[in-house]
């Protein structure tokens, strides 16, 4: 009988329809449980931050602050100083995790982060002018932050064009700009009072700490935009992933999907720098850590937000209270952290990627 | 050569003539040799230009060559003393010795910077090798792990902070022909060290296989030129702080005058370290009506469009 040869296919399809299904479910299943534990992670992290600190509260009188009750002197400790923190951590963090994410995955680099690219530089370099030449503060100087992110991220893009955007060419062009930034940004601070010098020191490494009220307000607003226009460029992400061929034969406009990604990212990079700082390897470390924990081969975005939710806040709360004695700004613990597994990264990757 | 030779001894001329009060080369020249104590012009050129020339002469033969070096024995166009970390680990090992044992004179801490650049040139070829852009990532990583060290330090010191912020952005300026008279022997050793060192690297240019093949010990290559980049790379930022991009730029120079024969490319790229410095200082001096521009700030102005443009050339990224 020649019936089974046409039937065992049709039998394996079923099977492969399931499996497939399965898969996603797993998949899913696997980001979702990513996802929560980072979340877990920042409600741990966020529990100690508002109990830790020089007015040391109880899990009680906390509770009641948060909600403007007791104390009248605790609820000014929780709601103007340590909530604001908190909350701008978790902010910033989202914001470099997803930008680092999508810049790994419209690069396909795991090395490209705002870091080693000179946009953190340009908009540090812009918010040095602003403080010591043009003595500006608060939103204007977010402004001028965020101006310095945006030209330098498109000079750099425009230098490292040549015949399509490669990734190493990229890369060290924003070496350059980096130098160019940090050496006008210690000229800046050799001409400067010795006060400022020493904000502008803190702000180059990026701190959490003095982010609060209508900036606050207004970097949170930005954040959840630029996420919900990246939830819509994530639909290319997966193509992407495949090649740039691949990725065309799925209908995918190649070169628009990236410069719209990369444009998103800077967007987020610029807009949490200009607020905290350049918060050293968020962008660059978030990324790997959730792409490893969700291990689907995607850019694993969401997850990325979450970690690099975690990581800050976590970050934070280390440079805060167990760090050499002193209080630190939250990118000298991320800097920490993440220079060495840059190094590890560029240790074990033998073959360049483009 | 003689170009290089000419451009040296204009630019020294230019150092000493030009800023803020314009001094004609006569008067110079009459200051130098025949100096009447209590004039204004001859005390300004003795005072204040020599000393700043010859800091710029000594750091800026040290940088062109330690470049040059660093460049040949990596292979790698993308090479300098700033751009593989080396002075970021001078300058941490300098911030802790102010710091923790309150040293601030350089003759004091010239012996710290030479350890932080030997560390750091250390952890950047064991994980770089091989690659020229993966050494460049290296070093910006290596840079990236130090910056917060430093930070930490001097948040926590303020001694080290008021040092650091005049020392780092790279000047002539800050220090004085006692502290040539004192450092000069490191950059002679080194300078000895490179010259011998010349032939040797036009083998290794070839590939170490090809070296080995021709009988020389590749291994004693890296290694004495590692001693001399240390030495030259810990100098300079002794005499005029963290200078980044004039060792990547000069020896760009020095090939396009020359040629590839190392033994000519690191005889002009000693005389061009000076040439390049000496010119961003007197730029400096001019650039801003009532203030200065830094050497450091200049250089990496000048430098910075360089190596975007060696970035941007085919044989570096070969696509």
């Amino acid at each position: 009988m020649s019936a089974p040869a046409p039937a065992t296919p049709t039998r394996v399809t079923d099977t492969t329809v399931t499996t497939v299904a399965d898969l996603r479910t797993l998949r899913r299943r696997r980001q979702a449980l990513v996802v929560s534990g980072m979340v877990l992670v920042v409600l741990v992290a966020g529990t100690a931050a508002l109990l830790m600190g020089a007015a040391g509260l109880t899990p009680g009188q906390a509770i009641s602050g948060v909600f403007g009750l007791g104390d009248k002197g605790d609820v000014f400790v929780v709601q103007k100083l340590r909530l604001p923190r908190i909350e701008a951590a978790v902010v910033v963090g989202v914001a470099f995790g997803l930008a680092g994410a999508l810049f790994q995955s419209t690069l396909r680099n795991p090395l490209a982060s705002p870091d080693i690219l000179g946009i953190s530089t340009g908009a540090s370099l812009g918010a040095v002018i602003g403080v010591l030449v043009l003595g500006l503060s608060g939103m204007a100087l977010s402004g001028l932050a965020f101006a310095g992110a945006g030209v330098v991220a498109l000079a750099i893009w425009l230098l490292a064009w040549r015949k399509g955007l490669h990734s190493i060419r990229f890369v060290l062009v924003g070496v350059g700009f980096a130098y160019l930034g940090s050496s006008l940004i210690a000229w800046a601070m050799a001409r400067s009072q010795e006060h400022e010098a020493a904000a502008v020191l803190i702000w180059t490494v990026g701190s959490v700490s003095d982010v609060r009220g209508e900036q606050l307000t207004l970097v949170a607003a930005g954040t959840l935009v630029l996420c919900a226009a990246a939830a819509v460029v994530s639909r290319t992400q997966g193509p992407l992933a495949l090649g740039d061929d691949n990725a065309r034969a799925l209908g995918v406009h190649v070169d628009a999907a990236r410069v719209g990604a990369l444009l998103l990212a800077v967007a987020l990079v610029a807009l949490a720098t200009s607020a905290a700082g350049p918060i050293a390897f968020v962008a660059l470390v978030a990324p790997a850590i959730a792409r490893r924990l969700v291990n689907d081969g995607g850019a694993a975005l969401v997850a990325s937000a979450a970690t690099g939710a975690a990581l800050t806040l976590a970050a934070d709360v280390i440079a805060q209270h167990g760090l050499l004695g002193v209080a630190a700004p939250v990118g000298i613990v991320t800097g920490l952290v993440g220079a060495p597994y840059l190094l590890w990264l560029l240790a074990t990757t033998e073959k360049r990627s483009r | 050569m003689l170009t290089a030779l000419a451009a040296l001894l204009l630019v020294v001329l230019a150092s000493l003539a030009l800023g803020v009060r314009d001094i004609n080369p006569a008067e110079v020249w009459r200051a130098l040799t025949a100096p009447v104590a209590g004039l204004m012009d001859h005390d300004v050129v003795l005072e204040q230009r020599l000393p700043r020339t010859i800091v710029g002469l000594a750091a800026g033969v040290a940088l062109g060559t330690a470049g040059t070096l660093i460049q040949g024995v990596t292979r790698n166009p993308i090479a300098d003393p700033g751009l593989l970390g080396l002075n970021s680990g001078a300058s941490l090992a300098v911030v802790c010795a102010v710091w923790l044992l309150g040293i601030t004179s350089p003759l004091g801490y010239v012996w710290f910077a030479f350890l932080g650049a030997a560390v750091a040139a250390a952890i950047v070829f064991s994980v770089g090798r091989g690659q020229p852009v993966r050494l460049a990532l290296v070093g910006a990583a290596v840079t990236a792990l130090i910056t917060p060290l430093i930070t930490l330090v001097l948040l926590r010191d303020q001694q080290a902070f008021n040092l650091y912020r005049f020392w780092s952005v790279g000047s002539l300026t800050g220090r004085g022909l006692d502290t040539v008279t004192a450092l000069w022997p490191f950059i002679v050793v080194g300078l000895v060290l490179a010259a011998a060192l010349a032939h040797r690297l036009n083998m290794l240019a070839l590939g170490d296989d090809v070296a080995t093949a021709l009988g020389q010990r590749v291994g004693t290559t890296r290694a004495l030129a590692a001693v001399a980049i240390v030495l030259l790379a810990g100098t300079a930022t002794s005499l005029a702080g963290p200078i980044a991009l004039v060792g990547l730029v000069v020896p760009h120079a020095a090939r396009r005058l020359v040629g590839t024969d190392y033994r000519w490319v690191m005889a002009v790229g000693a005389l061009l370290g000076p040439v390049m410095l000496l010119t961003a200082d007197v730029l400096g001096r001019l650039i801003l009506p009532r203030s200065e521009l830094e050497a450091g700030v200049v250089a990496a102005l000048l430098g910075a469009p360089v190596l975007v443009a060696v970035a941007r050339s085919r044989n570096v990224v070969g696509a």
